[in-house]
């Protein structure tokens, strides 16, 4: 395991619990997403360099633009949220518990 | 909703669908994944009402976290074999991971939680394409690493979703998540099968997606979504309100309807690999499932026209909706256990 791969796996290790366990806010919970699909950046645009494959490396953006959606997104649903609910608190999202 | 909207959604949707199934590269699979989560967002959260987008959103943070964790697998699996491509899943600990993936976007049992909830906020139609639609692309991906995968994991989370989609339907009164639990459970007896023979995974997705979009174009049809509605209903579709006494029963596997064909041969199927102890737990699980299908069945066909009904009568409307499509879901979801034959040769 090489340096580069140890970082990106320990930061979507931390992304990841962020998300799981610190997710009081929506918007904490979006932003560990986003630190998320960074270290994915990471570990993406480091792999061709590691083994000199130059043709993948439209993946990252590609990736990049997918994850740019996917935050627009979490942002509408934040403001959406923020009209519905009065908070982005996410503790108030419980009218549909069982 | 604006009509160039929606056919763009929709059209999304399927791209999305057919992009994951059709690949063999994991990048694009994981991008068909995004775009049907992408797209069918705004289809959740189109009534502007507070349960709507507390669902989309609880709908959106799963999925990204699923989808991440996907895409987080397939990578480490690069950097360990150097190979995308779908087949080749061979390190351990990816295949680990991508199962957990794959099960938080399914809804199969430590990883459930989302789904009850998700679909109880939504309206019908849209629970259709989630509960449907939405589980193809996962389903596929499934399918195609079954080979490498951990046994047992597979098998003690079906073992799991059959036994929470049993034990949580049993409280309900709200059909949606009555629904949902019947999703889990029958998820989890494709799960369980999984392992041992995928062909049979197929075939239940299969006949599971029949039988729910027959239920839930029947509630459409008789527009209830709670079990205090369902006891009026046989005013509206007196026909329709008959028959969906036999789709219940064959959402539960009863033997002379087409839910009953997955679930016997998945039951011959484990006995012959030597797990009994499993195949008792799935068929005495599907008993718990059977509890609330019957309870169902009994407020919606029981209490028809000569019994008296405790709920206030509601007003009769013609119905406008098209029924081709049910009609068709109907037929199939009872008379498809004879060409079982057919299916294994």
């Amino acid at each position: 395991m090489t340096l580069v791969h140890f970082s990106f796996c320990s930061a979507f290790t931390l992304g990841l619990t962020g998300l799981a366990l610190h997710r009081a806010h929506l918007l904490s919970a979006l932003l560990c997403l986003e630190g998320v699909m960074l270290s994915m950046y990471v570990g993406l645009s480091s792999w061709p360099t590691q083994i000199s494959l130059f043709s993948f490396s439209l993946v990252p953006m590609l990736m990049l633009t997918f994850s740019a959606c996917e935050a627009g997104t979490g942002l509408a649903l934040m403001v959406a949220t923020t009209r519905t609910h009065g908070t982005d608190n996410l503790h108030n999202l419980n009218l549909l518990q069982c | 909703m604006n009509p160039i909207a929606l056919s763009m959604i929709l059209s999304s949707l399927a791209l999305g669908t057919i992009l994951t199934v059709s690949s063999n590269h994991w990048f694009l699979a994981w991008m068909g994944l995004e775009i049907n989560t992408l797209a069918i967002i705004p289809l959740m959260a189109q009534n502007h009402h507070p349960r709507a987008v507390e669902a989309s959103t609880k709908y959106f943070l799963t999925q990204a976290a699923a989808s991440a964790l996907l895409l987080f697998s397939a990578l480490n699996n690069a950097w360990f074999t150097g190979e995308w491509s779908i087949m080749n899943l061979t390190n351990s600990i990816s295949c680990t991971t991508m199962t957990i993936a794959i099960c938080m976007k399914l809804g199969l049992a430590p990883f459930h939680f989302w789904l009850p909830e998700v679909l109880q906020g939504l309206n019908l139609t849209t629970g259709l394409i989630l509960s449907t639609w939405q589980k193809l692309a996962p389903m596929a991906i499934l399918y195609q690493i079954s080979p490498s995968m951990n046994t047992s994991l597979l098998l003690l989370i079906g073992l799991t979703s059959t036994l929470i989609g049993g034990w949580g339907g049993l409280n309900q009164t709200q059909l949606r998540k009555i629904l949902a639990f019947s999703s889990i459970a029958h998820l989890g007896w494709m799960a369980s099968i999984l392992p041992i023979m995928p062909q049979l995974m197929i075939l239940n997705l299969i006949i599971y997606l029949i039988m729910t979009s027959t239920l839930f174009l029947t509630l459409k049809t008789i527009s209830s979504t709670k079990i205090s509605t369902l006891a009026t209903s046989w005013p509206k579709t007196p026909t329709t309100t008959a028959l969906t006494l036999l789709t219940l029963l064959s959402l539960g596997g009863l033997p002379p309807l087409s839910g009953f064909m997955p679930k016997w041969l998945i039951l011959q199927e484990l006995t012959n690999q030597n797990t009994p102890i499993l195949a008792t737990m799935l068929a005495l699980s599907a008993l718990l499932s059977l509890f609330f299908y019957l309870r169902l069945s009994y407020s919606i066909t029981l209490t028809s026209s000569p019994n008296t009904s405790n709920s206030p009568l509601t007003w009769r409307h013609n119905s406008k909706q098209p029924t081709t499509l049910l009609s068709l879901m109907l037929i199939s979801s009872f008379f498809l256990l004879p060409i079982s034959p057919l299916m294994m040769s």
